[in-house]
């Protein structure tokens, strides 16, 4: 393994060339992360077209680069305005924006920086020692019903978080999967739900959808703050966090650590749960839940590591089984397939060098998250001192440039919108964001992979409980659920706005 | 009636319209699948099914605990949670602050991006605060000069041109020159 990472570094860095594109990749990744409005799928969307002119190793290096350095990135925007800036990054924004709102945004930020880099260099190393026997597992023991429990695992936790009752919880994650079954049908390509849009017939794209409920409801909920006058800009806090405030958490981060791992093996799930996950994983386990989505800083911790650990083990599946975990994996089979080449177990044997200097840019993106995110951040953050009413138009207009480009459709522009003027409604009534952007994310992988695995085991539920692994996810699921569902006939809380 | 207050009634009200909408929409592809035995319609009518279980659910909370937040829930941020009331022209502010940018998507496709953006620019930051004439054409120039200069002249990212004149022909100016100071080949 050492050999083959010196002699990816050596690739590497032995090329100007591709050391530069490397140096754009973590910059890039990093700024389109931090800018609220736009995130590293816009800059990779606008990037696919040009790859073909790369080699097929700088053209997969670049987007491996983005996705670790934007992951990190969308954290930024997360903490300072409530945007996160992937879907991933939603649950940093719990605890983070509560601490910006408290003058601790540099400790935010500063978790962010050192979380996100040891989560994603942890991953790293874990996937350069064992992405051939990891991806032998997971052939042999995750199929479609594993995937599906998970989802609904998944799911189960996402709900528990962001509304107020449980109730809500699960409507805002019934409202996401209902918006993923517009399109077509993932089974037989049957057009659902396109209420006579021919556009629509490709389904809802989930980058405008989650700018639209995150970015754009919540510049709305700021603009409804100023027209009642009652804005206040966040004070800016600077002070970044000692490493024995830091070490407090390092539980948080090697539990986040596993979580983010497991998740990011599997195919089809990506970052975005296993952020989730991490989060819900640290409130299971902490003694002072009630401190969680106030401003605690565990929550930062939970969700960025996990999040960034996910970005490695994410490529497992991609490189070894050709299967995309997320928008951005998905972007780089694209990649592969315009050098004609084509992810999946051969590629270790056919493309080696190809496969270590992904691996080798990947380790060194996720250590440039420590030395170039403080400069970075730091530089970032006086983006708060900027006057609202002059930040509001650029953040509104990155998002509408961020939704058109994905696909080239206005239509797009105009769900961001109501994304946005539905989310603006449905924040005020008390549901969950998160949980209805990762129903809609998850939606057509949970359809896809609950058919699969019906079709499998020839629709007998025997068989489908048989398999372990899904049984203990679906009774984990099961038991989240009833928990909520406990809490919610419990006493209430006396402190609310009605009561 | 319990807890239960007019806003619990149109929340409701509202789920089961969408209730109604979506299970009614579903009967128009309704087809069977050979290869799969619940066909097309299986799934979303299931989470229909259990979007309108949890309704009830929701219900039945409002109607014992009313607006009260539920025990150990997390993440939610104590804005999210605030009720805020209007008068008549603060909503009317407050509605048209929403609507404007919806009403900019609308006109993307006729007007395009590039002539519709720096009135979008500076009508957000009117509604948004900002009433003095100077500042608003200043930040306008400045953001849509910036906007310009990452996504066509750097980026050269493919913006909505628009389809009617003589927005398109603003369009087609601006992007005429774009190739032109691109030919320049400065770098």
């Amino acid at each position: 393994m050492l050999e083959n990472f010196i002699a990816g570094s050596a690739a590497l860095f032995g090329d100007p060339f591709t050391v530069a594109i490397f140096v754009f990749g973590v910059i890039g990744g990093m700024l389109f992360g931090a800018i609220p409005g736009v995130s590293m799928l816009t800059l990779a969307a606008i990037l696919l077209p040009f790859t073909s002119d790369l080699e097929p190793a700088q053209g997969v290096m670049l987007f491996a680069v983005i996705y670790c350095t934007g992951t990190y990135g969308g954290a930024i925007t997360a903490i300072l305005f409530n945007i996160p800036g992937a879907p991933e990054n939603a649950p940093t924004a719990f605890d983070g924006y509560p601490m910006t709102k408290q003058g601790r945004a540099g400790k935010a930020v500063g978790a962010a920086v050192l979380c996100s880099a040891i989560g994603g260099i942890s991953s790293a190393l874990v996937m350069m020692a064992a992405t051939e026997p990891l991806a032998k597992w997971a052939i042999r023991n995750i199929g479609p019903p594993e995937i599906f429990a998970l989802v609904f695992f998944g799911l189960a936790v996402a709900s528990s978080v962001g509304g107020r009752t449980i109730w809500k919880g699960w409507l805002s994650v019934l409202l996401g999967l209902m918006v993923a079954t517009i399109g077509q049908d993932p089974v037989g390509g049957i057009e659902r739900y396109n209420f006579g849009f021919a556009d629509l017939a490709a389904g809802i794209a989930f980058v405008p959808a989650i700018l639209g409920f995150f970015a754009v409801s919540e510049i709305f909920v700021q603009a409804e703050k100023k027209v009642t006058g009652k804005y206040d800009a966040p004070p800016v806090g600077m002070s970044f966090p000692t490493i024995l405030e830091l070490w407090r958490y390092k539980i948080a981060v090697v539990r986040s650590i596993l979580v983010g791992f497991f998740c990011g093996i599997l195919p089809g799930i990506g970052a975005t749960l296993a952020a989730f996950m991490g989060y819900g994983e640290a409130v299971r386990w902490s003694k002072d839940k009630k401190s969680f989505g106030k401003g605690n800083m565990e929550g930062v911790i939970s969700s960025e590591t996990a999040n960034n650990a996910a970005t490695g083990a994410a490529m497992i599946p991609l490189l070894a089984l050709g299967l995309p975990g997320g928008a951005l994996t998905a972007m780089m089979v694209a990649v592969f397939q315009m050098h004609d080449l084509e992810p999946g177990p051969l590629v270790f044997y056919n493309s080696p060098d190809l496969i270590w200097i992904v691996f080798a840019a990947m380790f060194y993106a996720n250590l440039s998250i420590l030395i170039i995110g403080v400069m970075e951040t730091k530089t970032i953050m006086y983006l708060l001192k900027v006057p609202f009413q002059f930040l509001a138009p650029m953040i509104l207009l990155l998002a509408s440039i961020g939704s058109y480009i994905g696909r080239g459709l206005v239509l797009d522009v105009v769900v961001m919108f109501v994304a946005g003027i539905l989310g603006f409604l449905l924040r005020r009534s008390g549901y969950s964001i998160p949980g209805i952007v990762l129903g809609i994310i998850l939606g057509k992988i949970g359809e896809q992979n609950f058919a699969q695995g019906m079709q499998m085991v020839h629709y007998d539920l025997v068989t489908y409980f048989s398999r372990p692994i899904c049984t203990l996810l679906i009774l984990a699921g099961v038991l989240t659920l009833g928990f909520s569902i406990y809490q919610a006939f419990q006493g209430i809380k006396q402190k609310s706005p009605a009561s | 009636m319990g807890k239960l207050d007019r806003s619990h009634i149109i929340e409701a009200g509202v789920w089961f319209l969408f209730f109604i909408v979506f299970f009614i929409a579903s009967f128009e592809f309704n087809q069977p699948i050979e290869i799969y035995k619940f066909g097309a319609t299986g799934w979303p009518r299931t989470i229909l099914l259990l979007l309108l279980l949890v309704m009830f659910g929701n219900m039945a909370y409002a109607y014992y605990q009313g607006h009260a937040l539920q025990q150990g829930r997390v993440g939610i941020a104590d804005d999210e949670a605030e009720k805020t009331s209007y008068d008549r022209a603060t909503f009317l502010r407050v509605v048209t602050a929403l609507g404007v940018p919806f009403l900019y998507a609308i006109s993307l496709k006729p007007v395009g991006f590039y002539a519709a953006t720096p009135f979008f620019i500076a009508a957000i930051a009117f509604i948004f605060g900002e009433h003095k004439l100077k500042n608003i054409l200043l930040v306008t120039l400045f953001i849509y000069m910036i906007i310009m200069i990452i996504f066509m002249v750097i980026l050269n990212a493919p913006l909505p041109q628009g389809n009617t004149s003589p927005f398109y022909d603003f369009s087609a100016f601006m992007l005429r020159m774009n190739t032109k100071w691109q030919q320049l080949e400065l770098w």
